[in-house]
Parts: structure tokens; C-alpha cells; sequence
């Protein structure tokens, strides 16, 4: 068995994982984060996706132990019951969730995408997106919320102060 | 449920060769884990021991140097896609990285892991081979260096020996600055494999090609280079699209493309003319510094 400390949404988590253990299911059956979804489990659908130390990387593809050290953002770390990150906020207003299984992935991935780029295009947005497979294939509602968030940070750079 | 391993970080390059030595073969690098992690959950007689190479410096990073351009082998593909030595000399492969898979798999994946997978349809090899990259695998006994081509062996078999590591690529300084270009034909825009992919350099003198490489990706057991083709365009006006139809033509008779459920062997056919022409297209119209 192996030691794991990280840095998990901004706080110490430990856990005793064996080797072969995923991040993904450290997250999920050790820590209860449970937003991260386990989808394809091959690295293919993006419903895993968490940022490790600010990167987008399916968590299902990583070992815990591959994550000693270092620091992880879940989509429990963006926003919960007391407020919601402006991304979920989008999401609820367009309704861009349907069953909901591959939102948590999509905005971690359009997170990694603001962060680098604060004013992307559609088609920037689209290729950001292109490792996030929505079953329902809702994908117009999620670039709407992605687009409108944009569209409305682009207007408050434009005001006056 | 994955069997499970023994799972060791060496903090050396020397280290991690002498772990590769007293454990092969039943021993498996990891480098971005994006077809590592697939291959353990797939597999049920995996290796003993898996040896995590992040903790070795020998493996990261680009830089110039006297040979030409050297390439970490634990370089991801995002790293390449965002690197300033890699946009001024070798942009075509920026090209080829950004067409591997989604973001998260370009975060995870490594250019050195992408090469040792050895899949015919592996997008970081045309460009590669296209520029005569060469590679340098070492062994707790030594280092070697050999073509990219000669590293390639078949359908995911590659030159490496069980006790052997890819410690980075190199392309070489003639190399650096040559037009190239690269393409890659999928069934879709996003996390596609590469029915065919292609990728040319040229080297212009006085108005004609002096030298020419093509090389073609998913259309043989290994990457592959057409070197008839080739000898078709060189020594070719550059504006002569007679050649470079002609070039097209005799690349598809340099592959041995199969029939699988993404395409037939008829529509690669198609492909490869279509994409060798193009490629050569593209890298002839690009206007170079060198």
C-alpha cells in the first residue's frame, strides 16, 4: 500500500491506496467527491476530468499515486451549496444540463480553458470541449453557457469603471 | 479490476536503468498513462512492476543543441503544441500534436510514449520521420542513437529492448527550419484515429526541390516513408503540380493499406494521393527563414 497526500480542492486529503488504484476512484470511494464521473474508464468520454496542478487530465488515466503531492481541483471545488461558480450558473440558466453525467467533466474543461483564456471563440471553445462526450449530445446548450459567460465578461472589460 | 504491480519512482535516469535491468521484461514505463492505464485495465497477466519516469530530468524538455533539436521523451503534447524552440524550427509539429486526441489526453500524453506504442495510425510520426528524426534509447549498459525509422519495427513492436528506454528525440540541424507540413484524415474533427496521415518537408534551391521527404501514416505496419515518391518531385520546379500529381500517385503504391470497420483499403488509397499532394502543397508554399 502506498501513502497519498494531496492538495484536493484546497485541502489536505490522505489516503492508503494500493498501486493499481485510479485517482478516480480515490476521489469518488475515498474522499466522497463524487461529482467526477466514472464513464468509459479508457480516457475517451472526459467525464472524469479534474485539473492536477492546473492542467485538465481524465482522472481515470492517472494513478492515485501518481497525484503525491500535488494539487487537484474536482468540480467540488469550483462551487457547492452555498454558491455556484459562474460556469454552473450558466449551465443553469441555459439549461445545458440533461442527464447531467457529463456536465461535471465539460466544466472543468471549459474552467482549463478560461483560465488560459479568458476570451476564447466558438471554435476555440469546441476544440477545448472536443475531449468531453455528452450522451445526450446536448453539446449546443453547454457551448451557449460557455459562450454566454464570455460574451458577458467581454461587455464588463468593455464598460467604463 | 486491474491486477496489481509494484509501482517504483526513480529519481534518476542511471536509477531507472538499472531498475529496467534486474525487472525486464516484466517491467512497464509510465510516462502520460493515457494507453498505460488502458493496457492494465485491459490486461490480465500485466507487468510486475510499473515504473513511474516522472522524476527524471533526463527525459523532460526541449533545447537546442549542436545536433539539432532535442526532444525529451516525456515531453507532452501540450508541451509541444505551446513550445517557442518547437514553433520556430519544427512547427509541423504543432500541427500533428494538436490533432492527438482531446485536451486531457494531450495534458497526459508524452511525444516519447506516443512513438513507443508504435500503432501505424500514431500521429507524432509523420513529421518525425519526414524531418529524420532520430532517437536515443539507453540501456543500463549504454546509450544508442538510431533513425526513427529503423525504431519502428511493426505493428506496435519497436526497436527497444526490454531493458532498453526512449530518452529523447532528436531532430537533426539541417532539419531545422525546412517547410513542412503535416495532415491528418479521421472520421471526424475530435479525438479521431487517423485513417491517413501525412506529412512532407521540401528543401528549395534556385526554384526547384532539392531534396523532398514523405511519409505516411495508418496505410502500412509502421509509418512509413515514400521515398518513390520522393524521387518523383526531386529536382522539380516547385510550382510543377504535374510532379506532385504524379508523386500522389505513386505513394499509394508504396503503402499496403488494409480494410478495417473506420475505412477500405480503396478509400485510403484516395487519402494517401489526396494527402500526399496536399502536403506537398503546403510545405512548398510555406516561405521559410533558414
Amino acid at each position: 500500500m502506498h501513502q497519498v497526500e494531496a492538495t484536493v480542492n484546497g485541502a489536505t486529503r490522505r489516503a492508503e491506496v494500493s498501486p493499481e488504484t485510479t485517482l478516480l476512484s480515490t476521489l469518488r470511494d475515498s474522499w466522497g467527491l463524487t461529482g467526477s464521473k466514472l464513464g468509459c474508464d479508457v480516457g475517451d468520454c472526459g467525464a472524469c476530468t479534474v485539473l492536477v496542478d492546473g492542467l485538465s487530465v481524465n482522472s481515470c488515466l492517472l494513478l492515485a499515486v501518481q497525484v503525491n503531492g500535488r494539487e487537484v481541483v474536482t468540480i467540488e471545488g469550483l462551487g457547492g451549496f452555498e454558491y455556484l461558480h459562474r460556469l454552473q450558473t450558466a449551465f443553469e440558466r441555459l439549461s445545458s444540463f440533461q442527464c447531467g453525467f457529463c456536465a461535471p467533466g465539460m466544466i472543468i474543461s471549459a474552467k482549463a480553458l478560461l483560465d488560459e483564456n479568458p476570451a476564447p471563440t466558438e471554435p476555440e471553445i469546441r476544440e477545448a470541449l472536443a475531449g468531453n462526450l455528452c450522451r445526450c449530445t446536448g453539446y449546443t446548450k453547454v457551448i451557449d453557457a460557455i459562450t454566454e459567460i464570455c460574451r458577458d465578461r467581454a461587455v464588463a472589460v468593455e464598460a467604463p469603471a | 479490476m486491474v491486477r496489481s504491480f509494484e509501482y517504483v519512482v526513480p529519481g534518476s535516469l542511471d536509477e531507472a536503468l538499472e531498475t529496467m535491468k534486474e525487472h525486464a521484461p516484466h517491467l512497464k514505463p509510465l510516462a502520460g498513462g493515457t494507453d498505460l492505464l488502458v493496457e492494465l485495465k485491459n490486461n490480465l497477466n500485466g507487468p510486475q512492476v510499473v515504473m513511474d519516469l516522472s522524476g527524471l530530468p533526463e527525459l523532460r524538455g526541449v533545447e537546442e543543441t549542436s545536433a539539432g533539436l532535442r526532444i525529451g521523451a516525456m515531453v507532452t503534447h501540450t508541451e509541444i503544441e505551446k513550445d517557442p524552440l518547437i514553433a520556430e524550427h519544427v512547427p509541423a509539429m504543432m500541427a500533428a500534436a494538436a490533432t492527438i486526441g482531446g485536451v486531457q489526453t494531450r495534458n497526459m500524453g508524452t511525444i516519447g510514449g506516443n512513438l513507443v506504442t508504435a500503432v501505424p495510425s500514431l500521429d507524432s510520426g509523420p513529421v518525425l520521420l519526414a524531418l529524420d528524426a532520430q532517437v536515443t534509447v539507453a540501456a543500463a549498459g549504454g546509450k544508442r542513437q538510431l533513425p526513427l525509422t529503423e525504431f519502428f519495427v511493426g505493428p506496435r513492436q519497436t526497436a527497444l529492448a526490454p531493458d532498453e528506454l526512449l530518452v529523447d528525440i532528436l531532430i537533426p540541424t539541417v532539419m531545422l527550419g525546412r517547410r513542412a507540413s503535416f495532415r491528418k484524415f479521421g472520421l471526424r474533427k475530435g479525438q479521431a484515429l487517423a485513417l491517413v496521415n501525412a506529412a512532407a518537408s521540401v528543401a528549395v534551391e534556385g526554384g526547384r526541390i532539392a531534396e523532398a521527404r514523405i511519409a505516411l501514416g495508418a496505410v502500412s505496419p509502421t509509418v512509413i516513408r515514400a521515398m518513390s515518391a520522393e524521387r518523383v518531385v526531386t529536382g522539380k520546379q516547385i510550382n510543377d503540380a504535374d510532379a506532385l500529381r504524379e508523386a500522389a500517385e505513386v505513394a499509394v503504391t508504396e503503402a499496403q493499406p488494409i480494410d478495417d470497420f473506420r475505412a477500405s483499403a480503396a478509400y485510403r488509397r484516395e487519402l494517401i494521393a489526396v494527402g500526399t499532394f496536399r502536403v506537398l502543397e503546403e510545405a512548398l508554399a510555406q516561405t521559410t527563414a533558414a
